[in-house]
């Protein structure tokens, strides 16, 4: 039986009639990196939220652990380390001191602890300049510092790397990655940005408009990316002409495009015998590709479905 | 509870609006102090503390205190850090109540700070009269009156809850003040709850024909109507990000 960290059903949040999150049910393996992709206003942070009660839900329900959170949350809540959205400090105070008013009420405090945290972040040189003299990235590193301090088994990150530079994002992500893969922690993180979640997550949520459309693993993903064939031609009519004298059928077999550029879809073992016939009709063939779909493509495609 | 009570203190850690409420702890104090040096405005220790005592509570601590109550619960949202402390977590009962005793504190801090400035400009405007006994009571007047003046202002903790703009507290607070000042020594000042504290604690309110348990009444009714709408806003209510 697999053993899901989070697990919603029907989860839903309505705003003054609007569906902001219409019944995700969402499963979180333990020991993952979910990464839950979708466009800004898709319905993550709410999500989020609503996992970490924030945000009350306007229906479903929600296990944490496998208990429900309303009834357990003083044994679930100081399992989860937490970002949402702008990580919260208080401007007034360096980040040594917000983070030992986060671990006293923890009942955790630990100066070793923090002084090593900050290390692993990269802040130990700024762990005495106040927090509204940091710049974007440091906030942001500050914020991920806050949320693993306490040794979380669950770690809910919502757009984690924005702000970081693409050094910063290479760090936080080799040290999400070990996070997950060496100790265990299971990774909930949200992101619109394809790439990164691509590079990073185990288990990928689609979700747009409110719904989470399809929740599938990588290797799963990478087995349903589409192929195709891209050809680049000098006459595009006559190139059309043929396909369709072979009964392949436009926007379903293949398209094409103004830059006479053909993407075949279908019967792709036929590109010898098309390129010989293309040939064969006077048509310059400046390139014959064997393409895949790439996660923004999908992403697209499965967006456009649902 | 005390590790809140103790964290809340180490958030006013270099905060600038903790060192102005301490300046303006001394400002009554300083104000008077110029008055009797430049117009003879009183020349004992008593009549000092006792003018002191009137304009902080009866006047400027309404305004001040607008800003605190907005400053603490305000910065929470305008820091973004109370999806920070929520997600520790901490029970948004604890929270509330430990800012509510934060607020007390800070007003036991200013109290001290307005009665012994007092006593410091006292001694430099050479005043006559003073004693331990006139010091230990005027201090506990300007306590008690400021203790009252707290209970009445749990309805600000709910605005603060729902406006986090400090902008408003000041505007609130300074519209209060200009209310206060129209009421004081109308019939029915016994009867505005930012009033009365200051009336009950000086005793002032002898001089009036209504009942001091009603005045009492009204003080509490306010307390405990603000605390339980803040109570039940903050806790039933989305965090806003």
């Amino acid at each position: 039986m697999v053993d899901y960290v989070i697990e919603t059903n029907n989860l839903s949040k309505i705003y003054s009639k609007t569906k902001v999150v219409n019944s995700v049910n969402m499963h979180v393996e333990k020991g993952k990196i979910y990464g839950l992709l979708g466009k800004n206003g898709a319905g993550k942070t709410t999500t989020m939220c609503m996992l970490l009660n924030l945000t009350y839900p306007s229906g479903g329900e929600i296990s944490l652990f496998g208990k429900d959170p309303k009834k357990y949350p003083k044994q679930i809540y100081p399992k989860i380390g937490s970002i949402i959205e702008t990580p919260g400090f208080y401007e007034n105070l360096t980040a040594y001191e917000n983070l030992k008013i986060i671990s006293r009420l923890r009942g955790n405090y630990n100066p070793q602890n923090i002084r090593l945290v900050l290390e692993m972040v990269n802040l130990s040189d700024a762990k005495s300049k106040k927090y509204k003299d940091f710049s974007l990235g440091m906030k942001q590193r500050l914020g991920i510092a806050a949320a693993i301090m306490h040794n979380p088994e669950l770690l809910i990150l919502d757009e984690p790397i924005n702000g970081l530079d693409p050094f910063g994002i290479k760090e936080i992500r080799a040290l999400l990655k070990r996070l997950a893969h060496e100790f265990g922690i299971t990774i909930l993180i949200s992101s619109h940005i394809l790439s990164e979640i691509e590079n990073i997550a185990d288990v990928i949520g689609f979700m747009d408009e409110g719904v989470l459309i399809e929740e599938i693993s990588k290797e799963e993903l990478y087995g349903r990316l589409n192929k195709f064939v891209e050809f680049e031609v000098s006459n595009i009519d006559l190139a059309v002409e043929i396909l369709k004298k072979l009964e392949l059928k436009e926007n379903v077999d293949f398209t094409f495009n103004d830059d006479r550029v053909i993407n075949l879809y279908s019967h792709l073992e036929l590109r010898d015998k098309l390129n010989a016939l293309f040939v064969k009709a006077g048509i310059d063939v400046k390139k014959v590709n064997l393409c895949e779909e790439n996660l923004e493509d999908f992403f697209t495609r499965v967006v456009s479905n649902n | 509870m005390l590790t809140f009570i103790e964290m809340e203190f180490l958030k006013l850690k270099r905060s600038n609006i903790f060192l102005l409420s301490l300046i303006g702890a001394i400002l009554p104090p300083l104000l008077m102090f110029i008055a009797v040096s430049a117009f003879g405005e009183g020349s004992t220790f008593a009549v000092l503390f006792s003018n002191v005592n009137m304009y902080m509570s009866a006047i400027f601590a309404v305004l001040l205190f607008a800003i605190m109550i907005s400053y603490l619960f305000g910065r929470e949202y305008n820091e973004h850090t109370l999806k920070t402390m929520l997600t520790i977590p901490v029970s948004r009962g604890k929270f509330l109540i430990s800012k509510y005793i934060m607020f007390l504190v800070w007003i036991v801090i200013l109290t001290v700070v307005t009665t012994l400035s007092t006593a410091i400009f006292g001694f430099a405007a050479g005043l006559e009269g003073f004693s331990l006994k006139l010091f230990i009571d005027s201090f506990t007047q300007l306590l008690f009156a400021n203790g009252l003046l707290f209970l009445t202002f749990s309805p600000f903790v709910f605005v603060s809850l729902f406006v986090t703009n400090m902008v408003l507290a000041m505007v609130g607070g300074a519209g209060l003040t200009l209310l206060n000042l129209l009421i004081y020594g109308q019939n029915w000042a016994p009867y505005v709850p930012w009033v009365c504290p200051y009336l009950i604690a000086s005793g002032e309110i002898a001089d009036y024909s209504a009942s001091i348990t009603v005045s009492y009444g009204i003080i509490l009714l306010t307390f405990v109507i603000g605390l339980i709408i803040s109570y039940l806003y903050f806790t039933k209510t989305d965090v806003n990000l």
